[in-house]
């Protein structure tokens, strides 16, 4: 059992009073709090860097991987937004946990998973993580796998039940986190790479909100894009990644979004930034020789 | 399922330009990192498709860029692993 939430609220007088407005709303004022923030990054430079990475590492980097990291590195910069809301308080999480979407081979269908304290994890760190998570997951072989094969085989009526009663707890207690299924609820950042190939141009992109409270904010990444630009007076063609941020006016304001992004932004932009974090290379070496010993 | 070398070459490059029109100048030499060309769906369904077809088993530390960059290395990789003493 783990406690991802501290134990006190952050206190009225920190809480701007124009999210409080959206805070202590009436639900018959029918008040909207999403704010969705796009922009664009430049993609050269992440996929230089990703090349150059992948020249001579030892496990696959993608731009999910990178995308992860930069959350995690902005959001250590921003703690104001690794918050989530418990009824009408705001609770701070005691660590910097991103949530992953990825495709679950063996079902076809989309699942999470948590990349724990991504803000102390190297770039190939995170990536070994979500290889094995994929892996496992497209081999059914995982407790999150049997977890999650139970809870499909529930008839209709008990699954609305099931959760009903567990997004009506969520909503109003600072619950701990028990098992394989809810441990995804440890973090606020959701993110989403759309960037795959074949995917269409992204020009507007509003992610949905998945019903627990604990997914605050969303950051999806969309696909490589060439655009003319005009750099010293020169027409230019560039490649460019979308990149858009859903967020919940009642934690905060457009102004920390957009500063959010930029972060974002420029860890993405000059991704040389995103080297470093305490496991380094040597984490892989580890399991190798773990694995030859076996 | 003919796991030589001339027959994995053969399936894998059907199964990597079976995936579409983008993929369907792929050749055994085509850097798929470098192109754009492997994301992590492609790599997981190549993955399984080469579990299943040759009883060879991946584990995460094997996502390595190296075993993957282009259907050559792969085929090599593979090879590799069926000539060592199954767990």
């Amino acid at each position: 059992m783990k406690w991802p939430l501290v134990e006190r609220p952050v206190p009225n007088t920190q809480i701007p009073l124009y999210n409080r407005f959206y805070l202590h709303a009436s639900p018959a004022s029918q008040f909207d709090p999403v704010i969705v923030w796009g922009t664009e990054i430049d993609a050269d430079a992440l996929q230089t860097f990703l090349h150059e990475r992948n020249r001579g590492g030892r496990i696959l980097l993608t731009a999910a991987h990178a995308l992860i990291r930069a959350t995690a590195l902005a959001l250590e910069q921003c703690p104001e937004l690794n918050v989530r809301l418990v009824r009408r308080r705001i609770y701070a999480f005691r660590n910097i946990n991103i949530r992953m979407a990825f495709v679950h081979r063996r079902y076809s269908e989309i699942d999470l998973m948590l990349i724990e304290q991504a803000n102390l994890k190297s770039l190939e760190r995170i990536a070994l993580e979500i290889w094995q998570r994929m892996l496992q997951a497209a081999r059914n072989e995982g407790g999150r796998d049997r977890d999650l094969a139970r809870l499909r085989r529930l008839p209709a009526f008990w699954f609305r039940r099931v959760v009903r009663l567990y997004g009506f707890l969520d909503r109003h207690l600072r619950l701990p986190t028990l098992g394989r299924l809810d441990g995804t609820r440890a973090g606020c950042m959701m993110v989403n790479d759309l960037s795959f190939p074949g995917a269409p141009p992204m020009r507007v992109y509003k992610p949905t909100r998945f019903p627990d409270k604990s997914d605050s904010f969303n950051l999806t990444l969309g696909p490589v894009e060439s655009k003319v630009v005009t750099r010293s007076g020169q027409f230019v063609s560039v490649n460019v990644m979308p990149i858009f941020l859903r967020a919940d006016h009642r934690l905060v304001d457009a102004q920390q979004v957009g500063r959010f992004l930029a972060l974002i932004r420029d860890f993405l932009s000059n991704p040389e930034r995103l080297a470093g974090g305490h496991y380094e290379q040597s984490d892989i070496d580890q399991v190798v020789a773990e694995k030859e010993k076996k | 399922m003919s796991s030589d070398r001339k027959g994995l070459e053969v399936d894998l490059m059907h199964f990597v330009q079976s995936r579409g029109t983008r993929y369907a100048q792929a050749t055994l030499q085509t850097d798929l990192l470098e192109t754009g060309m492997l994301d992590s769906l492609l790599l997981m369904d190549l993955i399984f498709h080469i579990e299943e077809a040759y009883a060879v088993r991946f584990d995460s530390d094997q996502v390595n860029p190296s075993n993957f960059r282009t259907i050559e290395d792969t085929v090599s990789f593979v090879l590799k692993q069926k000539a060592l003493p199954q767990a």
